[in-house]
């Protein structure tokens, strides 16, 4: 164990002299901390002058961790999508391959090093984030968090890229591919969820009775005979696990919430989480609306079995999404890094059309 | 998937033993069969040659050998290990220089050759102590601190050989070695392969440069279509007619000497100042020098026109494609 680990030791130094050194990768860092900078002082100009200020740290802080995690994840394919069929064109993955180190080795060195470089990007925003938290607003957990959820994306990231680069053979086709897995993460599950769960739509049931007299206070005292609908609700509840897939919704949901006394959230990572906790129930089969029933307060008669939950006791009672969606991603990566370990194996079996090992 | 039977022909192999052993070994990819049948030995101790045309096989079977790539069938023995069950077995034994020249070119000169090192699993002092060993070995002291991108064509090549050298392998398989190289870079390719081959290694080298390789080869291997030759064709080869060049001051009187010696006039061909005359082997040839020089005629050279591998290569491939 300790030898496997001091070979990728070797592969992840010789990564990191060999692709970060160039001049390229800090003129991109560069532009991306400018982006960031001109992002977090806009934000501070339109939010710090019209709200509360102990809001808007909140508000920065959420737009620079989404701005960070969309830079990052647009960043990190092109610094690990070519990581090993280039090094097939370069002529210098073979000679790798022929010494003492194992296939394993290489997949996971060139992975650990294009996760650490992508650190990088999130290291030179880690000023602005705090610069973000100081404005108020923020637990340190929502900060430890946001940032660990980061680093963790970008790995997830940089190990589809590592693994595309070892499934396919030609650098263009798998920075491509990388960016499509990126796309459909961040888009796709989207698309994904809302066409899923209208497709999929179950029977409802909807008695409404309705008041015919009433007290003074606008209570029913008298109802007519229930009408009874037949309806069709969309099953979100089946797809929420392809919602939580989706980088952003993950970070969100993973960020602890703080709420008010209501139990309401305050900032727009809560927001989002209460969402998409909400989507995990699944819709009644029956619904009765009673304006004479025991649980009618009002005049309105639209009250429901039960009074809604808040956001709080919503989040409480439902299952944590970050970590359904956390275990499908790194499922992914660990696919896409098995596959490389698979096609770059040597002696090598068999090879698809037109590759060439060395 | 292997013929484990063949062991038994191959059990003097010892941990020690720099050799390689191929039996009947065949790869395709896809619908093209690339080696169909390739079978030779290289001992420990000798240069061997790899010789045939573009597409005949030749880098399918070093990489083989080289343990990237899996023999549909056949045997393959790198110093008593087979790549396909011992790859690391075989790793730590065998040098392999490819015709790719493929570099790190952001890394100097010395830290490639430490990487390489690394790799094999050496510590960082013993790294770092054998790049300058082989740093001198193959003359790039001027270039070491320099980023190896800025390296000329034959100075990778030197690199690449010293890469090749880093665990001072028992059995080492140069791809077209010599291409690109000055002539005095192979002065000292060649010196270097003899001596490595002096130390009792293995060396296998695949090249078309065939006068190259007729002063550093002990034995060579042909490889055409897919299959190497067998011994009897290229026995057969050897004794089958090749021209001799023969030059003296009086060339009048060389030409009566060869009539008078039996040579048939009409197989006599005139080059600028020499005589090529079709002989059959050795044998035919010193006779005939006895001969030449018996009746008087100051001969001033007397060699083979065309280089032994040459020949053999030639005639070889000329029966291939009947």
């Amino acid at each position: 164990m300790k030898d496997f680990f001091a070979g990728v030791g070797v592969i992840v130094s010789l990564e990191l002299r060999q692709r970060v050194r160039g001049r390229a990768w800090y003129v991109l860092l560069g532009v991306f901390v400018a982006l960031i900078a001109i992002v977090t002082i806009l934000l501070s100009i339109a939010l710090g002058t019209n709200q509360a200020e102990s809001t808007s740290g909140g508000a920065i802080f959420s737009t620079i961790i989404y701005f960070v995690l969309l830079l990052g994840t647009l960043v990190a394919p092109a610094l690990g999508g070519n990581a090993i069929n280039g090094d097939r064109d370069a002529g210098t993955l073979a000679t790798t391959q022929i010494t003492l180190i194992t296939t394993g080795q290489i997949v996971i060195g060139k992975f650990l090093a294009a996760w650490i470089t992508a650190f990088g990007f999130l290291a030179v925003s880690v000023p602005f984030l705090i610069y973000a938290s100081l404005l108020g607003g923020l637990s340190g957990g929502a900060i430890v968090v946001s940032i660990l959820v980061l680093a963790v994306e970008l790995g997830v990231v940089s190990a589809l890229g590592v693994g595309l680069s070892g499934v396919l053979n030609r650098p263009l086709f798998s920075i491509v591919a990388t960016y499509l897995a990126v796309a459909a993460l961040s888009i796709g599950t989207l698309i994904a969820f809302a066409l899923g769960g209208l497709v999929m739509q179950s029977e409802q049931t909807i008695t409404t009775t309705a008041g015919v007299t009433f007290d003074e206070n606008g209570r029913a005292t008298s109802c007519a005979p229930g009408d009874v609908q037949f309806t069709k609700a969309p099953r979100f509840d089946y797809f929420w696990g392809v919602l939580v897939t989706n980088p952003y919704v993950l970070l969100a949901d993973a960020v602890p919430t703080n709420f008010d006394s209501r139990g309401n959230v305050t900032d727009l990572f809560g927001g989002i989480k209460a969402g998409v906790r909400m989507a995990q129930i699944a819709p009644p089969a029956t619904v009765t609306y009673d304006a004479c029933g025991a649980d009618a307060n009002n005049g309105s008669g639209s009250g429901s079995g039960t009074a809604y939950p808040t956001a709080q006791e919503l989040i409480a009672s439902t299952v944590p999404g970050w970590a359904v969606g956390l275990l499908i991603q790194l499922g992914l990566a660990a696919a896409a890094l098995a596959g490389a370990v698979a096609r770059t194996r040597t002696p090598a079996g068999r090879l698809s059309r037109g590759s060439r090992i060395a | 998937m292997s013929d484990i039977d063949t062991d038994t022909d191959t059990d003097t192999d010892t941990d020690t033993d720099a050799s390689i052993v191929v039996e009947n070994v065949a790869r395709a990819f896809g619908e093209v069969q690339a080696v169909r049948d390739a079978s030779f030995v290289a001992g420990p101790g000798t240069v061997t040659a790899l010789i045939g045309p573009n597409g005949s096989g030749k880098t399918t079977l070093l990489l083989m050998l080289a343990s990237l790539l899996r023999p549909d069938v056949g045997q393959i023995r790198i110093a008593g290990f087979d790549p396909v069950t011992d790859t690391a077995a075989v790793r730590s034994r065998l040098g392999w220089m490819p015709d790719l020249l493929g570099s790190w070119n952001a890394l100097t000169v010395r830290a490639t050759l430490e990487t390489t090192a690394r790799l094999y699993r050496m510590d960082t002092a013993s790294a770092a102590a054998r790049a300058t060993e082989l740093i001198l070995l193959v003359g790039l002291e001027q270039l070491a601190a320099q980023p190896t991108r800025v390296l000329s064509r034959g100075q990778k090549q030197r690199l690449s050989l010293a890469r090749a050298l880093v665990h001072d392998p028992a059995v080492l398989l140069l791809d077209e070695p010599a291409s690109g190289l000055d002539p005095q870079a192979r002065v000292d390719l060649r010196q270097l392969v003899r001596r490595v081959a002096s130390e009792g290694k293995a060396v296998l080298i695949s090249s078309h440069e065939l006068a190259e390789l007729d002063e550093m080869a002990d034995g060579a291997v042909y490889l055409q279509g897919g299959v190497t030759a067998s011994v009897e064709s290229v026995t057969r080869t050897r004794s089958t007619a090749r021209p001799w060049r023969i030059r003296a001051v009086d060339r009048a009187a060389l030409t009566s000497a060869l009539l008078a010696a039996g040579v048939d006039a009409g197989a006599i061909v005139v080059d600028r100042d020499e005589l090529l005359v079709p002989l059959q082997g050795e044998a035919a040839a010193s006779a005939l020098l006895t001969a030449l020089v018996g009746s008087g005629v100051a001969i001033s050279t007397f060699a083979p026109a065309v280089g032994e591998l040459e020949h053999t290569y030639l005639d070889l491939n000329r029966g291939g494609g009947e």
